[in-house]
């Protein structure tokens, strides 16, 4: 062994605290847990999630401290002033070593806001704000898990939240502490019990208002993470308005009040979608009918179109018939009369002409006829030196016996008649 | 439509599509017919999904049903 020594163990343990006391005096924040008093001090561990000191206070430091009674209880966030110290033992008393604080007082707003910030600042560096918020979150879950105090007006917002939305599924309730030390472990697991439930489609986390340290437990460092790795989306309503915790940031939503975490936790309002459905069903039912309907008169139309259409063109082609027979009987007639104009023109030239050979013909046969009779007029003869032999009465005595016969005969002569007398018997001609 | 719809807003989107698209007024007789089948039986999933959560709110204890868990036999 080349190190230094051997020393005596009881000179080393006070050299220990003499240099411990050396350190610098600080101020410390945390939780206070384990806490126990003897007759001259109190003692406690002062915690967060990294870790703890063992700390203790003599009591007329506690007492100049002015807590109020109980106010130095496990839970409490508190800042405490001291610096480390280390008790040597004797030869029966232990050795143990501590954060003497000589001052103590509970966390205020600032340094809780304080500490908040710089996880907020850590949580979100590591990405973990966004991992909730991209979960898809059902519109119509049918399961609700809900993490809050069995007692508490919180419980009864959410239910009229969820009545408001018209929704009536099932809820497992997750009963927890949400307020000290014990709630944040309580709440986490509660958290991870529900989530392991394939049923359950959507979480909430909530609990009334109070301030910042009330909430602390939501801005537990290992919930959160827990919060934020989960594969549910988380509903946070913590708090009131104006509250802002970490696991607000972590969760897939934020909601000022357990009413809005109802209405978060089932998106869909049910009785404007049972309204909304009926309209839908009617829609459908509209479409579907009218599109027949429509087809069908259509259909009709279409059908009655030919008929309609045959009916036009027998309208019109009876029309034409009407009109062809009309103008086909006036075309007939003026036909006819002009025929008949035509007929009496051509019977009239054929009359004409025919008329015209004929009367020549006649002029010619009446001047042959002339020619022919007057050779054979008796003056004719008569101018040749012949006579004629009429009776009494003027007719031609042809024969010789008709002379005879005759008491008187004249003859007749180109230029006159005479009075003439027969005589003797007839003298035939041999 | 055959298949049973992902999940109730998936049915409710492709109802207002089928909505849409009827108004429109541009689908044929056979399309109309088929969406409106299709819809009619999305209405239908979509109700039944609604009387889900519409029959009465059934509370539970996640204390109770763990207790059920370790007592139901072959479970470890």
């Amino acid at each position: 062994m080349s190190l230094p020594g051997p020393f005596a163990v009881g000179a080393y343990a006070r050299k220990l605290q003499e240099e411990m006391r050396k350190r610098a005096r600080v101020q410390l924040i945390g939780e206070v847990t384990g806490v126990g008093r003897s007759k001259v001090q109190a003692y406690f561990e002062l915690r967060d999630g990294d870790g703890a000191v063992p700390c203790a206070i003599w009591l007329n430091d506690l007492e100049k401290a002015g807590l109020t009674d109980g106010a130095l209880r496990d839970g409490a966030e508190v800042v405490i002033a001291g610096g480390p110290d280390y008790y040597p033992g004797g030869g029966q008393a232990s050795p143990s070593f501590c954060f003497r604080a000589t001052e103590v007082r509970l966390a205020g707003e600032g340094d809780l806001i304080a500490r908040l910030e710089a996880l907020r600042k850590q949580l979100r560096s590591e990405g973990l704000f966004e991992l909730q918020k991209q979960l898809r979150r059902p519109r119509l879950p049918k399961t609700i898990g809900v993490v809050t105090a069995e007692t508490g007006a919180a419980r009864r917002d959410l239910l009229a939240g969820l009545e408001r939305r018209g929704w009536a599924g099932n809820l497992i309730w997750a009963f927890a502490p949400v307020q000290d030390r014990r709630a944040a472990p309580a709440i986490a697991m509660a958290i991870q019990d529900l989530a392991a439930r394939p049923e359950v489609e959507a979480i909430v986390v909530t609990r009334g208002g109070g301030s910042l340290a009330d909430l602390w437990a939501f801005c537990d460092e290992t919930l959160c993470r827990t919060v934020a790795m989960l594969r549910v989306p988380v509903v946070s309503a913590v708090g009131h308005e104006r509250d802002s915790t970490l696991i607000d940031d972590v969760a897939a939503v934020a909601c000022s009040t357990p009413t809005h975490a109802a209405e978060a936790a089932v998106p869909l309002d049910c009785l404007a979608a049972r309204e909304s459905l009926e309209r839908c069903s009617l829609a459908l039912r509209r479409a579907g009918e009218g599109a027949i309907g429509t087809r069908s008169r259509h259909l009709g139309a279409l059908a009655r179109g030919p008929a309609r259409a045959l009916q036009r063109e027998r309208g019109k082609l009876n029309q034409k018939i009407r009109e062809i027979r009309a103008a086909s009987e006036r075309g007939v007639a003026e036909r006819a009369a002009s025929q008949r104009r035509i007929g009496t023109v051509v019977l009239e030239r054929a009359r004409r002409r025919a008329a015209g050979a004929d009367l020549e013909k006649r002029r010619e046969a009446l001047r042959q006829a002339t020619v022919t009779l007057r050779a054979h007029e008796p003056e004719r003869t008569l101018e040749r030196g012949y006579a004629l032999v009429e009776g009494e009465a003027g007719e031609p005595v042809t024969s010789a016996v008709a002379a005879a016969a005759a008491p008187g005969v004249k003859l007749r002569f180109a230029d006159g008649r005479v009075q003439a007398r027969t005589e003797g018997d007839v003298e035939r001609e041999t | 439509m055959s298949e049973r719809p992902e999940s109730y807003e998936a049915a409710v989107e492709r109802l207002e599509e089928i909505i849409d698209r009827l108004d429109s007024g541009q689908a044929g007789l056979r399309e109309t017919l088929d969406l409106c089948k299709e819809g009619k039986e999305l209405v239908n999933y979509c109700a039944a999904e609604l009387d889900e959560v519409g029959e009465g709110l059934k509370e539970l204890r996640l204390d109770d049903l763990a207790a059920k868990l370790e007592a139901s036999p072959g479970v470890n």
